[in-house]
């Protein structure tokens, strides 16, 4: 997947030291092992989420199963999977909602194993998350709902203003800045949610069913933003149902999860998952 | 910094127009529980009050030494005369004090014959009215023995009675006051936290929301700690309030013979205190309320 090695064995390079003695030979070998390591540390810092061998049980019922994926920087993710199949319970252990005690993981650089109380701000602030109920709040605007992603991190007003303005333009929703959420349609709540998610240009975005109340247009009008803050370099895991959805991304990889266990995961060959659900 | 604190403090503030029914009963609750607290209060002050009155007022048999001069005794005369407190003071002369006794006996003493050679000493009633504030531990072991070392003076008389209620009830108010207040402060506390809790049940959503998108407990809490204060400092106005009204409308009821008690209002101080404990149990109930 990374070209570490074609860096360092490119032919003008071994034309320049094709005279030299053997031991030239072998420094460039060893610095080829150098470059490498760096390449392979490099991947290291590059990954955004890593999940190795992860168990999650509520009493006695095990909503996951066992679970290892990794997510570079960049990537996109779906979670596919039948109701009741774990994919929130997932998200949620990624944002810090739910302990990490059974196997190990990982969060844009924070070990969810041992999080410290005052580091799981830290953690949410990196990530945006749309939640499956959006969590909104109804007795707010929808400009409040949005800036709160950014006044809790501290942000000055007047940038705050701008970024707010945009992505509520964004999302189509310019006319009812102002309107209490409570007052809003289901797809208008969702949209208020995707919003709050995105305004703070996380490093991850976490997204439950962001589509679920959309009709077909908006869907896609919102997976092309999506796919915009995925272009710029924003990782994201998405959970949905939605084969519309999942044609969207075609370079996407997929996870499709089954009774909390990993049945699948590869990269969007759409052929491979329909085979899978016929 | 500042500025984030001034806003989520205005926030706060802009907070209550949120659920205004809500805030308004938890104000009015507040209040109530002031008024409660500030009634009981009254009630114990008014006691203390009324015991320590009585209590104040002591009065000293003085007896000068026989052979004491007169100027001298004039000058320990004096001297009382300046004692603080001091309400009233009759003094004798030893012919004075015959004329006195004879009256006193009515026909069957005639002391005329005595009046050459006297046996009577100078002496004195000094009666004293010390305010409560004055009445600090021992003062009326003091005053006796400021009163006898008086240099021309013999012996002074005075009835323990009084003075030993009043290291009683000293005694008793060390004792009782204390587990009064303390359980009228568990009592607040426990109503003020259970009702300050249920104020934010509404809100717990809020907080919920605002930690997922990342808020650190501290910016959370902010806005709901103004919330807290502000209805501790109203709640407890409203209950200072009523308390003033009930007192106003009460005052008199028990000023009729034999009693003569006017109920006393509390003084600023102990309102401060009753303010303060009220707004800051307020302020700490809406901290500890959400996790
Ligand atoms: N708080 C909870 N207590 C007990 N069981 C729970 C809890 N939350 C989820 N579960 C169970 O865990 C399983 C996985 O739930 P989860 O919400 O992750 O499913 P999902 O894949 O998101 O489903 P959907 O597509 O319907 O959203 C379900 O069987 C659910 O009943
Ligand atoms: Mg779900």
């Amino acid at each position: 997947m990374f070209s570490g090695q074609s860096i360092v064995t490119t032919s003008e390079d071994k034309d320049q030291f094709h005279f030299k003695a053997d031991e030239t030979l072998k420094v460039i070998g060893l610095l080829q092992v150098f470059l490498q390591y760096c390449v392979q540390a490099g991947t290291k810092s590059r990954m955004m989420v890593k999940v190795d061998r992860l168990s999650y049980n509520f009493g006695a019922y095990w909503a996951l199963k066992d679970i290892s994926f990794t997510l570079g920087k960049g990537e996109f993710l779906f979670l596919t999977g039948h109701s009741g199949a774990g994919k929130t319970t997932l998200l949620r252990m990624l944002y810090g909602a739910l302990p990490v005690n059974r196997g190990r993981a990982s969060v844009a650089g924070f070990q969810l194993n041992n999080l410290r109380k005052r580091q799981i701000p830290q953690l949410r602030r990196k990530v945006g998350v749309v939640f499956q109920d959006f969590k909104i709040l109804p007795k707010r605007t929808v400009f409040d709902n949005v800036a709160m992603a950014l006044e809790v991190r501290g942000m000055p007003r007047m940038n705050l203003e701008r970024r707010v303005r945009a992505i509520v333009r964004a999302m189509g929703l310019e006319t009812k800045s102002y309107s209490t959420c409570e007052r809003l349609s289901g797809g208008e709540q969702q949209r208020v949610a995707i919003a709050r998610s995105m305004v703070a240009n996380p490093e991850l975005i976490l997204a439950d069913e962001p589509t679920g109340n959309l009709d077909f247009d908006l869907t896609m009008h919102l997976m092309d933003i999506f796919k915009q803050f995925h272009t710029y370099g924003t990782s994201v895991i998405m959970a949905t149902h939605s084969r519309e959805v999942l044609d969207c991304v075609p370079e996407a990889r997929i996870l499709h999860l089954q009774d909390g266990c990993i049945v699948t995961d590869g990269e969007s060959s759409i052929n491979e998952e329909n085979e899978e659900d016929d | 910094m500042i500025g984030q604190l001034f806003r989520l403090t205005l926030r706060g503030i802009a907070d209550f127009g949120l659920h205004p029914v809500a805030q308004l009963l938890t104000l009015v609750a507040v209040g109530m529980v002031t008024l409660l607290t500030g009634l009981i209060i009254i009630g114990l002050h008014n006691i203390n009050v009324e015991l320590l009155k009585s209590r104040g007022e002591v009065e000293f048999q003085v007896y000068w030494k026989a052979d004491t001069k007169t100027e001298d005794v004039l000058k320990d005369w004096a001297v009382v005369r300046k004692l603080d407190y001091l309400k009233d003071f009759k003094t004798f002369t030893p012919e004075n004090a015959l004329t006195e006794l004879a009256t006193t006996l009515g026909e069957t003493g005639d002391f005329s014959w005595l009046a050459d050679n006297n046996p009577l000493p100078y002496s004195g009633l000094a009666s004293f009215a010390v305010p409560p504030e004055a009445q600090d531990e021992g003062w009326a072991a003091r005053l006796l023995t400021e009163l006898k070392s008086l240099p021309g003076v013999d012996k002074v008389h005075y009835t323990p009675f009084q003075a030993d209620l009043a290291q009683g009830w000293m005694t008793i108010t060390r004792v009782i006051v204390w587990p009064i207040i303390g359980f009228l402060a568990l009592i607040v506390s426990l109503v003020v936290y259970n009702t300050i809790k249920l104020s934010l049940l509404t809100r717990l959503d809020e907080v919920e929301i605002l930690s997922l998108v990342g808020a650190s407990p501290a910016y959370v809490r902010w806005p709901l700690l103004t919330g807290g204060f502000i209805q501790g400092v109203f709640g407890s106005a409203l209950g200072i309030g009523l308390l003033a009204l009930v007192h106003s409308v009460t005052a008199q009821t028990l000023n009729f013979p034999p009693f003569f008690i006017e109920i006393q209002f509390l003084p600023y101080d102990q309102l401060g205190i009753i303010a303060g404990a009220v707004t800051l149990v307020s302020m700490a109930s809406s901290w500890v309320a959400v996790k």
